[in-house]
Parts: structure tokens; C-alpha cells; sequence
């Protein structure tokens, strides 16, 4: 179980990583689209896109708007189910 | 350094081929990519193709370029191609996409079709067509030089008509159709137009899949996310053959690719190759190879078998497709894989990167990946039904007709600096096999494993050095004899557990030993674990007080790749003829090691010697 917990945030992280072209290890608590400079509106969709391939999860409307740093993407991917 | 992260992006890209690894492939070349040639890539569109720009990099990328990429403004295609100073122009591009999505083209044909007459029809179609074949013209003439994508359009997924729509005179999907024959038509006129099929495309993906509402009204993204890669890799294929990257010679293993089953150990009659199932899949899968043939690919055939093994099948199977004729040439023999695609690619005179290799061997796939990344590995899954479509997914083969072929595709592959590569780097394969973890448990068969001991005694044939085939009773008499012992050895690495694939069995005269059996599944070759099973049957004779050891190899038709195997351990000739030879190693000698890279767990039951006493003969 723990194992799993671990392996999502890493997860996370990596697609964060592989979509906007920073290494894995620079994203934390303080990461948003205030901070990551690719993480445009280009980004955010190339993020959406890459996460729900990930996940395989399916982001509604107000979801994609909300997820505009690390914290709330836990929060959300949470609310659909994936566990941290 | 910048080209190892490439290089590693698109290793990790060649074997997930997802989304997000097309999208790490692409930031990787955008932030090193400076001494690769430039790809440019101007892209036109009524729609936003953002989403898509990663895999198109990638797709690049994978060519050997630097993807430079140009983005039109959303819907301004009029005023960029008509007009001869715009940033269209300017750019310079080595290649012109235009994406025009039939509904923000033309709202009234994509979306309310049937408030159109007959003459509103053929009115909007004009229209489409007339814009089409206007914008073309124009960037023909302001830039000559660049080839051009257009896609076509794919049906919608409810049609207006409903039941009515395949039968009825004015349908939507036929005036779709007839669209597309117009573009078709128009491109055949303009030099270097090429369309891009999406009508196969999103059939092939269905519209659950290809189609998104959610992206089209919140973004103007009419594609899904399971069309993304789909898209950006049939734009790929366009910029592989314009690129003069199309591959030329399909190269292919036999065991479990072109049949199931291995036809050294099952024959002719074992192996599944036939109008039922599971036979079926793998004449469709021989049929398709057949189809790239007829095209004009080139196919090798590259085996580790007795040629006359594989001969059989190609000249007398009754289902066999594939015959000795298809193939140009063939490597069938026990080298190794690399060496054989140096071969072939040395002898037909073109570059490994005009090579396909498919083979369902994972070890295979991954070494052949590491010490030839120019060859394209397609590692085909286990299921057999998935075959066909692993093998056309990438479309490989793709020339154009008018093509811009590179001479230097079929430029001899020279220098002898190639010649000396040919001798297999032993240093590569050991890390190489050092990265799988390999683990080996040697243990004594019991009552879970020597149904299975028993059976490899009587099924295997290749890597046996006597082929004695034994009973479970058999087996149980060797473990609990006084004079003798039997090891069966389990395998595993880092993806997974092959199970027990080695059997071993000593027998103990007085001061000599002797290997009355040692055998391996042909799965588990390849891996240096036939060394490690002699290894402990030496060191176990020793522990048993012996004070030499005997092993001998009995000539059968299938068990010719083991004839050297005592000599290339280093046991000396005692006798040979044409029925085989005896070795022997005086257990003074310097103990035989194990395999760096091999793990090797002894049970207790296995380490304690069988002979407690050196008085007890």
C-alpha cells in the first residue's frame, strides 16, 4: 500500500517532468504554473493530455482549470481516485 | 552530453511510445540538439494542433533532426499563404502542414447537412475545394521547394441520415467522400502534394477514441488524446520517407515469430503453423510479411538454428508462406544476433538503419537494441493475435513515388573498421547482461519440481549433451542414490521468472565423476547460465571428494551447437568420433568460475555433499 503511495507521487512528478522538459527532482509543494516556465497554456493542455494517458483518468471542465500547481494536482487526482 | 539525454529520451520513446515519452523526446531535443541537421516545419491550421507538437518533435527527432517548427496563427491560413513576405515565407520551411478541420471550414456541411438543398451542397463543396485548391497553388508557387501534408476528412460519428445514409442519393458521408476525392484529384495536379488519410486513421481508432468534444469546446482541440499519438506519428511516416529514412530490408527471427514453438525441439509436425488456431495467426502474420515483400522490402531471415532445421520448414511445411525464394538472404545459425545484422546489412550493401528486426525474444530485442540503436527492433508481444499490427503500426517500409530518395541509402557499407566490428564485443554483452540481474537457484528436484525435471529430460533436445531421457522415478533414484545427484537450476532476471529451465546430474565412481546429463531449455540460452550449471557440478564433485571428472557429449541431429561446449570450458579430449566425445578435468585444477553478472543461490540441500567421507568408496 505504502509502496503504491510512493509510486504515484513519483509518477506525478515524472509526467510533470517529461511535459515540461525539467528534471524530476525540482518539483515540489511550490511548483505551479507560476513557477515552471513552460507550463503555459500549451503546457497545461500538453500536462491534461499526458496525465490522463498516465492515470487514465478523464479530467471534467472545472478539474483542468483547477490544477495549476503540484498541490492541486494531488488534490484533484485524489478526488479521481488515485491514491498518494 | 547533451546527446546521451537524447539518445536516452528516444530509447525510452522506442519503447513505450506514449504520449509522455513524445513529449520528454521533444524537450530533450529542444534544449540540446545543436549539432544535428534542422527539420522545418511550418504548420498551418484552423484548429489548434498544439497538443500534437511533441510528437511531431519526436517524430523528427527519431530521424536524426532538430525539429524547428513554425506555428500559424489560429485560422489566419488565407492571409499567410497569399500573401509572399509573410512569416510563412519567411521561415523557409523544409515542409508545409496545413491541418483544416472540416467543421471549422465549412460549419454547415460538417454540421447541419441537411438544412442544404442539392444545390447548397454542391455550392458549399465548390467552395471548400476552390479554397483548397487556391492556397495550394499559392504556396507551390512562393515555396517551391516544400512538400506539402494535407489531411483529408474523416466521417464523422453519427451521420446526419441515419439508417438512411448508406442508401440514400444526397448522404453526408458521400459528399464527404466526394470531398476527398477532390482533394485527392487536386494534389495530383500540384507537384509534391501529399494527403494524409484521416479518414483511415480515425476508422482505424474509432471515434470514441479519435473524436473529443470536451477538447473541441474547450480548446478547438477536435481530436482526442488517444488520436494524438496516431496523428503525430502518420505525419512521421510522411517525414520518414521524404527524409529518405524509410527502411528497406525487413529482418526476421523463426521460432515463435514466423510459427509457435521452436522447430528444433517440436519438428516438423510440433511447431503451430496451420489454418486453425493457434497455426492461424502466425500464416496471417507470414502473409502480411509476404504483402511488404510483393512491395519491394527485402526480407533476411535471422535464426539461431540448424539451417536444416529451418530448411525443412521452408520447403516442405503445407502452411509455411513464406518460402526459401522470399528471402534474399539468410543467417541461420547459433552466432549471435548483432553479428548476423552486421552481416546481412554488409552483405546486401545498405546501412544497419535500413534495417527492421523482429524477433520475439525480449533478451534479443534489448542487446540488438544496445549495440545497434541505428536498427529498428520491433519486439513482437506474446500474444500472437497482436502480431500483424505490432509489425504495420509504424509503417516502416513507407517510400513516396515521388520521392526524394538519398543515394546515400544504398551507398556501400564499407570501411574496415566495419570488418573488425564484426567480431562481437564480449565487454557490451557482459554489461549488458549484468543490467538484467540474472539470478540463478540451483537446487535438488522434490515433489514440486520433478515433474518438471522429469520433463525437461524428455523434451529437450538442442542443449543436451547426452539427451538420456528420464522418468520422475528416475530422477527420485539420482537424489536418493548414495552414488549419485541431481540439480535443477531456476532462472530468473530483472522483468522475469523462467522458471526451471537447467537439469544436472552427476554420478560418482570411486574418484571420478561423470555428468551423465546436462541440459537447458533453449529460453533460457544465451544468458551464461549452461556455465554456471557445469560450474557447480564441478565444484560439487570436488566437494565430493572426486578427484577428476568425466563428461561426454553424445552426437544427436538436433544437439550439434553443443559439441564444443566441454572444450570452450576447458575440460581436455579423452576420445572422439563421429558418435560424439568424451572430456575430462582434473578437479586440481583451477576451479571453474562462475559468470560475473549470474547471481547464484545454492539451497542448503544442495551444498551438502552426497559423500561425507573421503574412505567412503
Amino acid at each position: 500500500m505504502d509502496n503504491n503511495k510512493n509510486n504515484n507521487e513519483e509518477k506525478l512528478k515524472q509526467v510533470m517532468a517529461d511535459v515540461f522538459g525539467v528534471p524530476a527532482n525540482t518539483i515540489d509543494d511550490s511548483s505551479s504554473l507560476e513557477t515552471i516556465e513552460r507550463w503555459d497554456s500549451t503546457g497545461h493542455l500538453n500536462l491534461v493530455l499526458a496525465l490522463e494517458e498516465q492515470f487514465n483518468v478523464s479530467f471534467n471542465e472545472d478539474q483542468m482549470t483547477e490544477i495549476t500547481s503540484y498541490p492541486l494536482l494531488k488534490g484533484v487526482l485524489q478526488d479521481l481516485g488515485v491514491h498518494f | 552530453m547533451s546527446t546521451n539525454l537524447i539518445s536516452d529520451a528516444l530509447q525510452r520513446l522506442r519503447s513505450e511510445w506514449s504520449y509522455t515519452a513524445y513529449a520528454a523526446a521533444a524537450n530533450a531535443v529542444d534544449a540540446g540538439a545543436t549539432d544535428l541537421p534542422e527539420y522545418r516545419v511550418a504548420w498551418l491550421r484552423n484548429i489548434t494542433v498544439e497538443p500534437l507538437l511533441p510528437v511531431l518533435k519526436g517524430e523528427i527527432a527519431l530521424t536524426g533532426a532538430r525539429p524547428q517548427v513554425y506555428l500559424g496563427s489560429f485560422d489566419t491560413i488565407a492571409t499567410e499563404v497569399l500573401d509572399s513576405d509573410s512569416d510563412l515565407y519567411r521561415f523557409k520551411p523544409d515542409l508545409i502542414i496545413l491541418s483544416l478541420w472540416l467543421e471549422a471550414l465549412n460549419f454547415r456541411i460538417a454540421r447541419r447537412f441537411i438544412s442544404l438543398s442539392a444545390q447548397g451542397v454542391e455550392t458549399e463543396c465548390a467552395a471548400i475545394l476552390g479554397d483548397i485548391e487556391r492556397y495550394l497553388t499559392a504556396i507551390r508557387k512562393k515555396a517551391p521547394n516544400a512538400p506539402i501534408l494535407l489531411n483529408n476528412f474523416p466521417l464523422p460519428d453519427f451521420t446526419t441520415l441515419g439508417i438512411l445514409e448508406a442508401s440514400h442519393k444526397l448522404s453526408q458521408s458521400e459528399v464527404l467522400q466526394s470531398l476527398n476525392l477532390g482533394i485527392k484529384e487536386i494534389a495530383s495536379r500540384i507537384r509534391d502534394v501529399y494527403i494524409v488519410d484521416f479518414l483511415q486513421l480515425f476508422a482505424r481508432i474509432g471515434s470514441s477514441q479519435g473524436f473529443s468534444s470536451r477538447d473541441w469546446h474547450l480548446s478547438r482541440t477536435p481530436y482526442g488524446r488517444h488520436a494524438l499519438v496516431p496523428i503525430g506519428q502518420e505525419y512521421g511516416k510522411f517525414i520518414r520517407a521524404l527524409r529518405g529514412k524509410a527502411r528497406k530490408c525487413l529482418v526476421v527471427d523463426c521460432d515463435n515469430t514466423l510459427w509457435g514453438g521452436v522447430i528444433g525441439e517440436d519438428g516438423l509436425d510440433g511447431i503451430k503453423l496451420g489454418p486453425t488456431h493457434p497455426g492461424s495467426w502466425y500464416v496471417e502474420f507470414q502473409q502480411e510479411i509476404l504483402n511488404f515483400h510483393d512491395r519491394g522490402v527485402i526480407l533476411a531471415l535471422c535464426s539461431k538454428n540448424n539451417e536444416d532445421d529451418v530448411l525443412e520448414v521452408l520447403q516442405r511445411h503445407p502452411s509455411q508462406v513464406l518460402r526459401e525464394e522470399h528471402f534474399a538472404l539468410r543467417q541461420v545459425n547459433w552466432d549471435g544476433k548483432v553479428l548476423n545484422l552486421r552481416r546481412i546489412a554488409e552483405q546486401l550493401n545498405i546501412g544497419l538503419d535500413s534495417l527492421v528486426f523482429v524477433d520475439d525474444s525480449p533478451l534479443e530485442c534489448g542487446f540488438v537494441r544496445q549495440e545497434l540503436p541505428e536498427v529498428e527492433v520491433i519486439e513482437l508481444p506474446t500474444d500472437p493475435s497482436k502480431f500483424r499490427s505490432a509489425l504495420m503500426s509504424r509503417s516502416l517500409f513507407d517510400t513516396l513515388t515521388v520521392s526524394r530518395e538519398d543515394r546515400e541509402r544504398t551507398r556501400m557499407y564499407r570501411a574496415d573498421q566495419e570488418r573488425q566490428k564484426i567480431l562481437e564485443n564480449v565487454g557490451s554483452l557482459e554489461e549488458y547482461l549484468a543490467k538484467l540481474q540474472l539470478t540463478a537457484d540451483i537446487g535438488i528436484p522434490d515433489q514440486s519440481s520433478v515433474a518438471r525435471v522429469a520433463q525437461l529430460t524428455q523434451k529437450t533436445n538442442q542443449f543436451n549433451l547426452t539427451t538420456i531421457r528420464y522418468t520422475e522415478g528416475q530422477i527420485h533414484s539420482f537424489v536418493d542414490g548414495a552414488d549419485s545427484d541431481a540439480f535443477c537450476v531456476r532462472l530468473a532476471d530483472r522483468v522475469a521468472d523462467l522458471g526451471i529451465v537447467g537439469v544436472g546430474v552427476l554420478r560418482y565412481h570411486g574418484e571420478q565423476a561423470v555428468i551423465d546429463t546436462l541440459l537447458m531449455s533453449c529460453r533460457a540460452l544465451g544468458r551464461g547460465l549452461e556455465n554456471t550449471l557445469a560450474a557447480f557440478l564441478v565444484n560439487t564433485a570436488q566437494a565430493n571428494g572426486c578427484s577428476r571428472i568425466l563428461g561426454y557429449y553424445r552426437a544427436t541431429k538436433k544437439n550439434a551447437q553443443v559439441a564444443g561446449f566441454y572444450e570452450k570450458l576447458g575440460f581436455r579430449s579423452v576420445r572422439a568420433d563421429e558418435n560424439g566425445s568424451d572430456w575430462e578435468r582434473r578437479l586440481d585444477d583451477a576451479p571453474l568460475a562462475y559468470p560475473r553478472w549470474m547471481k547464484v543461490r545454492i539451497s542448503e540441500p544442495a551444498l551438502r555433499p552426497k559423500r561425507t567421507s573421503a574412505t567412503a568408496w
